[in-house]
């Protein structure tokens, strides 16, 4: 054996060990962020609670639990779709923002209120405020332990 | 501004119908329709990252197959890159024959590119050629790993090449082939087509394997003649470039009788004294069966007399054959033929094109269409096609007490690292050695009998027992039958069995058993020295 | 109810907008990326191992032909080429700090590791087998540093998917307006129609149109998969969607058809189907779905291979390549023979891919097959380890795609990352004989332009795609506030 293809098989060995080092690493890293995720249940941030809705999409009394961010709507992209005439195609998305829950009107006919007010911009909103959008009326409940 | 708004927002003031409920799935309360149904992706995106895990299984499995099971195959295989590569500047190893004489050797052209020469136009058939342009055939072919150096006569070697500066190890061949029988095989067929196999039924040397017409290889090698010879090759009518003795397939006529022999006798279903009553009746008018007749030649010799095995075969007696055949019926003709190796290619160093005792698929046992073809294949007409290898075995087998060599071109392998040597193996205990004997002892009648000394006339040497079988392959009627003889000697000790094929030759066995006395005569002289 | 003012915003189908807009309000601030940093010095480390190892095979020979004798162990073949590509990587990893957002930290070193094995193998080949920028490796050199450009501009500057959501249809028109361009205009290369030249611009138009195969249907099943779902039209035993909605999958059927015909392309047809089956799969879950297509799918390629006589070339090929060795099976056994050569652990990079006459024994080495040429001087050991790298882009592309907002963005990250991986599926096992082989390229690793390009758009639009905005977003600032009181008061 030679000494010189010796020392050139070493380089070549290494880079395959390079490459086997890397896809070790890749795959640990894919390996946690999948625990992770699966260790963390669906963080369930708050839940909104049907109170009204004379068209019966959703139903009364039907409960949704909610993201970070949920938009409302009659379009059927919308994480929550009303079925009611009053209703925007997208009319109204809900944010959890820091620690706390905010509404935010994006651009309904017809407009989003809590407890009754008219909403403008970005407002927060706290755990048991009604929303209302079109004739659909909304509670924001604290999400079950 | 307000054209915005209807626009953007106009939908919402229809009432819709039938669209599709939230979105989002409600914790609790009333499920919408589509609810009981699995629609979530996450499901769906998993199974389908399996999928692509399972292909991707797939293609490594893939990979290892080539890279690992197929790896030594394909990358010694002379149709590789690296292997075409390397004959650009590796010089091949030499090859001899079992004395020392040089067959095969380098010469280099102008650009000092190493091309191949050969000591003789004789060796064509079974040295082939190794071509720049048209790559190696024969010998050349099936010993190009080592002759190339892309394999090493140490296998820890082989396992280590990658590390080696200069990893081609080039092997020198010594073949267990001598010119001078080779020579005498080549002027005994003369300007015939035809084959000659000469091997020791001992060891499964093969010291003689001769094909004609020959050609010169070392003008096919030799890239400045290359061309024109190769087109020239090629399309000449002759078929030079076919190896005869191992891919010419035959009809055996006569010689294969001594196949049917052991079948018979080996599977029990006759013995060496069994006669048939109708068989001297016959001899006028033919042996009738299901409506054909098998016709014989000898009647004016035997006369009345029914035959037994020995005098059969002596007198290459047709009926007594035709009658045995159907007695031992299909499925052992077949069944013994394929121990002597019909049916399969022969291990061997050459390729080799396989024989056959029938084309199969028939629904008589063995696969025979009906009991007239098996009639005329006991002895050896109707769909029974056979290789002059497979024959020079089948005498080499009865030579050798009924025990098949693996027949063998190379006896060493030697290179920078070590000899491999190729020790003689047995390849099939065919039939027992008392069955043996009795068939050697009436091959040794047919070349020494009265009766069969008629035959076989030519095939006698004055100081050596002779024992054989002469052979008439008829083909359509208005083509000259083939000649065949296969016979091994001395008697007594056989030393050198061989089998002898002149094409299309005419008149009987008039060509193959002189052509086979001249053969055991050069043999004699090689063996004497 | 009275009507509110009009607002002139668009009608966003989503809460996405939102984010977008929101986000720019936040100063932006670089965030430390540590797995991608650590895993980029591995890649640079493993292509400078890789580059003194071909230059040191290189010399050596060089040394040999020469007689033997001393040559030169330690320096990189081309140092420059590969110090701007690393360089160029570690520019893209600045870029996306910068950006400070939270996307995928995986990507791109393992594409970067792609490209450098590409790049190490260019440079490795004869370099005059193609390259109108300066010989093989540096006009792979140069796409590579394009792209990585593009995977930048895209992973830090894309946060708003309207523009591809919205204009579904606009990009379908778009995609079968370049197949028309290209069947009237374009140029054929080796019997297939698939370049297409704007002045000194070529370049593979099936290459982009797979992304914006994926974008549309990424729009159209995201939007219809509960309609889909919906049985309402039942023939026999088999249940079918609704029949308006199947038109567009027909019509995708009769477009991989049309490539194969039109432009004689069995690759992209097979890839763009493979991932329409996929896809449809992943937004309905209906393994029914899947069984239709692929009877569809065997009825046309059985009737395709009646009809024309390149696609029955191409399969009897693959059935039996030895049957003509020297001629219609060439390729194909050449690319076994180099598989076969490298064994377990390779020749070596640069010590394999023998010249015979000076040119290596597959032409098309640098575009169809460097799978083969990756098999024989990495060996066995090598090219496990690649597949590994496209099983860890499609398996990150899926968890990002699973782990998205909505249903779109999982269906268009699933897409682009199952385009990689069929694509990749697909050229790999046509160089090992497992499927019949197609002329496609192996993604970031083979040479050209346009498929560099094509996938670089992929890599940028999955990184931007990651961002995880499950997370919690920061609090609105005060100063956002006091600008919407003045906001409030123009308007």
């Amino acid at each position: 054996m030679d000494a010189a293809v010796l020392a050139i098989w070493v380089l070549r060995l290494i880079f395959l060990a390079i490459l086997y080092g890397f896809l070790w690493m890749v795959v640990r890293a894919l390996v946690r962020d999948l625990r992770s995720a699966a260790r963390e249940p669906t963080i369930e941030l708050g839940r909104l609670v049907v109170v009204a809705s004379p068209s019966g999409e959703p139903a009364p009394s039907a409960v949704f639990a909610l993201d970070a961010i949920t938009s409302l709507g009659r379009d059927v992209n919308n994480s929550i779709v009303l079925e009611d005439e009053f209703v925007s195609a997208t009319h109204a998305a809900l944010t959890y923002r820091g620690r706390a829950w905010y509404v935010e009107d994006i651009g309904s006919t017809n407009g989003t209120f809590v407890n009754g007010s008219q909403v403008d911009g970005l407002s927060p909103i706290a755990f048991g405020d009604e929303i209302q959008i079109g004739q659909v009326r909304l509670r924001l409940e604290r999400a079950r332990a | 501004m307000a054209g915005t708004t209807s626009g953007s927002s106009g939908r919402g003031a229809q009432p819709s119908a039938g669209r599709p409920a939230a979105h989002a799935y409600p914790v609790t309360g009333s499920a919408p329709s589509w609810a009981g149904r699995r629609l979530g992706i996450g499901v769906a995106l998993g199974r389908v990252s399996l999928v692509l895990a399972f292909l991707f299984g797939g293609l490594a499995v893939g990979a290892g197959y080539w890279q690992v099971i197929e790896s030594s195959n394909l990358s010694r295989s002379p149709d590789d890159a690296a292997v075409i590569a390397a004959a650009r500047n590796v010089l091949r190893g030499e090859i001899f024959d079992r004395d020392g004489v040089r067959l095969a050797w380098n010469k280099r052209d102008q650009n000092g590119e190493p091309y191949r020469a050969y000591a003789s136009p004789v060796l064509s058939g079974v040295i082939g050629y190794a071509s720049r342009q048209y790559g190696p055939a024969g010998l050349e072919a099936a010993w190009n790993a080592q002759l190339s150096g892309a394999a090493s006569a140490d296998p820890l070697r082989d396992l280590t090449r990658k590390f080696r500066a200069d990893p081609s190890e080039p092997q020198n061949l010594k073949t267990t082939l001598v010119l001078a029988l080779q020579q005498a095989a080549v002027d005994a067929l003369g300007k015939n087509r035809g084959a000659v196999v000469m091997l020791n039924p001992r060891t499964g040397e093969v010291l003689a394997l001769a094909s004609t017409p020959t050609f010169s290889a070392s003008d096919v090698a030799n890239p400045k003649t290359a061309a024109t010879t190769f087109d020239k090759l090629r399309s000449d009518d002759r078929l030079p470039l076919l190896p005869r003795a191992t891919s010419g397939q035959y009809v055996p006529g006569s010689v294969f009788k001594i196949v049917t022999s052991i079948a018979a006798l080996g599977s029990g279903a006759v013995s060496p004294d069994t006669t048939y009553a109708d068989q001297p009746t016959s001899e006028r008018s033919g042996w009738p069966i299901d409506g054909f007749r098998v016709r014989d030649g000898h009647h004016l010799v035997t006369g009345s007399k029914a035959l037994k095995f020995r005098e059969a075969v002596e007198a290459s007696c047709n009926i007594w054959f035709a009658e045995t055949g159907v007695r031992t019926g299909g499925a052992a003709l077949v069944e013994w033929s394929s121990r002597l190796g019909f049916g399969s290619q022969i291990p061997f160093d050459l390729l080799t094109k396989p024989s056959q005792v029938t084309n199969g698929g028939g629904s008589l046992g063995g696969g025979f269409s009906d009991r007239v073809e098996l009639a005329n294949a006991a002895y050896g007409q109707a769909e029974t096609l056979v290789t002059p290898l497979q024959m020079a075995l089948v005498a080499s087998t009865v030579a050798n007490g009924g025990v098949m060599m693996r027949p063998h071109l190379v006896l060493q392998a030697t290179g920078k690292s070590g000899t491999t040597t190729i020790d003689p193996s047995v390849l099939q205990s065919v039939v027992a050695p008392g069955v043996a004997t009795e068939i050697g002892a009436a091959m040794r009648l047919a070349v020494s009998g009265t009766i069969g000394r008629v035959y076989t006339n030519g095939a006698a040497v004055r100081g050596l027992a002779v024992a054989g079988k002469s052979g008439t392959a008829e083909l359509d009627p208005g083509s000259s039958p083939h000649s065949w003889f296969i016979g091994f000697a001395p008697y007594e000790d056989p030393q050198i069995a061989l089998a002898v094929l002149v094409e299309g030759s005419g008149g009987g066995s008039v060509k193959a058993s002189p052509i086979a006395g001249d053969l055991f005569r050069a043999w004699q002289a090689w063996a004497k020295r | 109810m009275t009507a509110a003012p009009p607002r002139t915003a668009t009608r966003a189908p989503s809460g996405l907008r939102v984010v977008g807009r929101e986000a720019r309000r936040f100063r932006v601030t670089p965030r430390f990326r540590g797995r991608e940093l650590g895993l980029l010095v591995l890649v640079a480390l493993s292509l400078y191992i890789g580059a003194i190892s071909l230059g040191a095979t290189e010399r050596f020979r060089a040394a040999q032909l020469a007689g033997g004798g001393p040559f030169d162990m330690l320096t990189p073949a081309r140092p420059e080429l590969f110090a701007i590509y690393i360089g160029a990587l570690f520019a893209v990893h600045a870029a996306l700090v910068v950006a400070g957002r939270r996307t995928d930290q995986i990507l791109l070193p393992t594409v970067g590791l792609l490209g450098g094995i590409g790049l190490l193998l260019m440079e490795r080949l004869p370099q005059s087998l193609a390259g109108s920028l300066g010989g093989l490796a540096q006009t792979q050199l140069i796409w590579l540093v394009i792209g990585l450009a593009i995977v930048a501009g895209l992973a830090t500057s894309v946060r708003n998917d309207i523009w591809l959501r919205r204009y579904k249809y606009t990009w379908a028109a778009v995609g079968v307006g370049l197949l028309v361009l290209t069947f009237l205009v374009g140029r054929d290369v080796n019997g297939a129609r698939l370049t297409l030249s704007i002045g000194p611009l070529s370049g593979q138009p099936s290459e982009l149109l797979k992304v914006i195969l994926v974008v549309f249907l990424a729009g159209y099943l995201s939007e219809n998969r509960r309609l889909l779902v919906e049985e309402s039209t039942r023939i026999g035993p088999v249940r079918l969607p609704p029949l308006p909605y199947l038109a567009p999958m027909v019509a995708m059927w009769a477009i991989a058809l049309g490539i194969v015909i039109v432009q004689r392309d069995l690759g992209a047809a097979l890839l763009f189907f493979a991932v329409f089956l996929l896809l449809l799969y992943v937004s309905t879950a209906r393994v029914s779905f899947v069984v239709l297509g692929l009877v569809a799918f065997v009825l046309g390629a059985g009737a395709l291979y009646f009809l024309f006589g390149h696609v029955r070339t191409r399969i009897d090929i693959w059935l039996d390549p030895f049957v003509d060795p020297s001629g219609a099976g060439y390729q194909v056994i050449q690319a076994l023979h180099a598989f076969a050569r490298g064994g377990l652990i390779g020749t070596g990079l640069g010590a394999g891919l023998p010249l015979i006459a000076g040119r290596p024994p597959i032409p098309a080495l640098h575009t169809d097959f460097p799978f083969a040429a990756l098999g024989e001087e990495l060996g066995l050991v090598g090219i496990l380890a690649i597949l590994g790298l496209y099983l860890v882009l499609v398996q990150r592309g899926l968890r990002i795609a699973s782990a998205a907002q909505d249903e779109f963005r999982a269906i268009l990250a699933a897409g682009l990352s199952l385009v990689i991986g069929v694509q990749a599926f697909i050229i790999a096992g046509g160089n090992l004989k497992l499927i019949p082989l197609t002329g496609i390229t192996l993604p970031f690793v083979s040479y050209g332009g346009s498929s560099l390009i094509a996938n670089a758009v992929i890599v940028g639009l999955l990184i931007a795609l990651s961002e995880r905005t499950r997370e919690p977003l920061p609090p609105p600032r005060r100063l956002g506030r006091i600008r919407r009181m003045l906001d409030r008061g123009a308007a």
